[in-house]
């Protein structure tokens, strides 16, 4: 109880401080710029109007979120050991581990509130535009909601242990693979070499795959979700944001504050 | 006046602490602590001095936890350092103290508190009283970016205590702070004394130590050199006491000056005389028997100061 209050206190000073940050409102401006901007390119065009304005809108939601999510995300541990502010916080009874998730959960929040506002946006010019809209579109962007935290956690993870510029590398190196790990998968499996394939799919268990948060498509084309895959990407996100968060307390357990 | 510490609990347990650091990749290790080893008593103000560089702040580190010994144990209250649960009962103040520069001074102490596991309805009131306490009480609710640096200092010592933790550790206390604010925390810290907590502090402002400590530890290079009471820092031989006379027949002057080793000084009708401590006895008694009136009888402490400096260059590089 007394580790949850502790979390809780971490969580809500990290979202505090990144609702301060004026960088994250000009990000936010600018998706939901980018996701309105569908409207005039669906004007342009006469097929499709709504599938390229939706198409759009959430691949802006993705591309954004998840770029604030990193760019916040690899200075988070980083930045607090670099100004020493984790020095009076670790004095007190706050385990390395609670302030690790602590500082996880309170990203965690904001980027789900950013998406929250991103969202609310899209409906907005959805209904401005006449598109349909339906349970297929928020069931697309929860998903975008649980790739954003894993995403954190990866970024979490990257920044407990080096810069805020490797962790950007590492962080966006692993959030594209992610989304290609199924294309990789798919063109090993063509290779005639027995070992190719074998290796195609030992990477491809490693590797993260982010396509199972991808249900654009489906919400776009009113086509069907199977709820299986939803459960399914719930536990993924789940079971991938707690690996990682893990494995980088294991981690940052070790390292010596200079 | 002096403390008796010897017989007290033992509160900090540092025993044979090695530490190397690794400067950077691939480079050879260097050793900053030679296993150090001391104990810090309950309920008596430590002092833990040394030159610039010795390894105060790295040793203090390894008891907060934030780095890992290489070699040897530390322990607080009984507990290893490297749990956390019994951090509640300790405070630290860091050197040159940082904190989140978008809270005011209000909230970054109530974000302690809430850390430190102070109960809901205390806090507000601790804050207050803390705030108050350092003299920030005029800019508790200003950013702490807009802070300078002796009021940050003041944060620092005031997130330290607000939790009414049983040990607080201070790392250069009176950095940054005027001589008002030095004389204040110096109060501070006597008072936490007297209300029975047990303070560490590393500094190398030696008179502070003389003024409040009532052990000193002195670390040169990496390596405990001296430890002991404060009291104790000077070989017996060496200490004077000043005794003040009035009305000293010049006669008896004479004679005391032939008996025993000692300085005499004249103060217009008084006479000041510099008498080593084993003599005072029998000096005050003759100069008692011969009428002199006795205007003062002073204790005089050689300063730390020299019993530091030697340690320090006494201390060939241990490498
Ligand atoms: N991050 C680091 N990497 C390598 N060496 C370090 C590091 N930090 C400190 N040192 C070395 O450790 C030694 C002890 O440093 P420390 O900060 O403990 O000294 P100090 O006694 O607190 O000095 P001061 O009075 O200046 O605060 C110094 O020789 C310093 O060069
Ligand atoms: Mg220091």
């Amino acid at each position: 109880m007394n580790s949850l209050s502790r979390i809780y206190a971490l969580a809500n000073n990290t979202f505090r401080e990144a609702i301060r940050n004026k960088l994250l409102y000009m990000l936010l401006g600018f998706s939901v710029v980018m996701i309105s901007s569908g409207v005039v390119l669906a004007t342009l065009s006469y097929v499709e109007v709504h599938e390229i304005l939706q198409d759009m809108g959430l691949a802006a939601i993705r591309f954004f979120s998840v770029g604030i999510a990193i760019f916040v995300g690899i200075g988070l541990i980083h930045n607090e050991v670099d100004r020493r502010t984790i020095f009076t916080i670790l004095s007190k009874p706050v385990s390395r581990n609670e302030f690790l998730v602590g500082k996880w959960a309170g990203l965690t929040f904001t980027v789900w509130l950013l998406l929250a506002l991103m969202a609310g946006a899209f409906a907005i010019v959805s209904l401005l535009a006449g598109a349909p809209l339906g349970l297929d579109h928020l069931v697309a962007i929860v998903l975008i909601g649980l790739e954003l935290m894993v995403v954190v956690a990866i970024a979490t993870f990257f920044s407990s242990f080096t810069t805020p510029m490797l962790a950007a590398l590492f962080s966006v190196g692993l959030w594209m693979i992610g989304h290609l790990s199924r294309d990789l998968h798919a063109l090993g499996q063509q290779s005639e070499v027995g070992t190719v394939t074998t290796m195609a799919n030992f990477v491809f268990l490693l590797m993260p795959d982010f396509e199972v948060f991808n249900k654009t498509l489906e919400a776009v084309h009113g086509l069907p979700i199977d709820s299986g895959e939803i459960g399914l990407a719930f536990v993924y996100a789940v079971g991938y944001t707690v690996c990682t968060l893990i494995l980088g307390a294991m981690i940052f357990s070790r390292r010596d504050f200079k | 006046m002096s403390h008796v510490t010897d017989e007290r609990e033992t509160i900090v347990r540092v025993c044979d602490v090695v530490k190397d650091f690794r400067p950077g990749f691939g480079l050879r290790r260097k050793r900053i602590l030679h296993g150090v080893t001391f104990d810090v008593h309950e309920n008596e103000i430590f002092g833990f001095v040394g030159p610039n560089g010795a390894g105060k702040t790295t040793t203090l580190k390894v008891l907060m936890g934030l780095i890992r010994a290489t070699e040897g144990s530390a322990s607080i209250l009984g507990c290893d350092v490297a749990e956390s649960e019994f951090r509640h009962q300790v405070g630290f103040l860091p050197e040159n103290p940082y904190f989140y520069p978008f809270l005011t001074a209000r909230e970054i102490l109530d974000f302690y508190a809430r850390l430190s596991g102070v109960p809901a309805s205390e806090r507000a009131r601790r804050v207050d009283q803390l705030l108050g306490t350092v003299n920030l009480g005029h800019a508790m609710d200003a950013r702490l970016k807009t802070f300078s640096k002796g009021m940050l200092q003041r944060v620092g010592i005031a997130q330290a205590l607000i939790h009414d933790p049983k040990v607080v550790f201070l790392d250069e206390p009176m950095s940054g702070l005027d001589p008002l604010g030095r004389k204040e925390i110096r109060d501070l810290i006597l008072s936490l004394r007297a209300d029975g907590k047990t303070v560490f502090m590393n500094t190398h402002i030696l008179p502070d130590v003389e003024m409040i400590c009532d052990r000193v530890a002195i670390i040169v290079k990496g390596q405990i050199r001296h430890q002991g009471r404060i009291e104790d820092f000077l070989p017996e031989a060496g200490r004077k006491t000043d005794v003040v006379l009035g009305g000293l027949p010049p006669e008896t002057a004479d004679s005391l000056g032939e008996r025993f080793d000692l300085k005499m000084r004249g103060l217009g009708d008084r006479v000041e005389l510099q008498v080593a401590e084993k003599d005072v006895h029998q000096v005050l008694d003759s100069a008692i028997s011969a009428g002199a009136e006795v205007v003062s009888v002073t204790p005089q402490r050689n300063s730390l100061e020299d019993v530091f400096l030697d340690a320090v260059r006494a201390g060939g590089a241990p490498e």
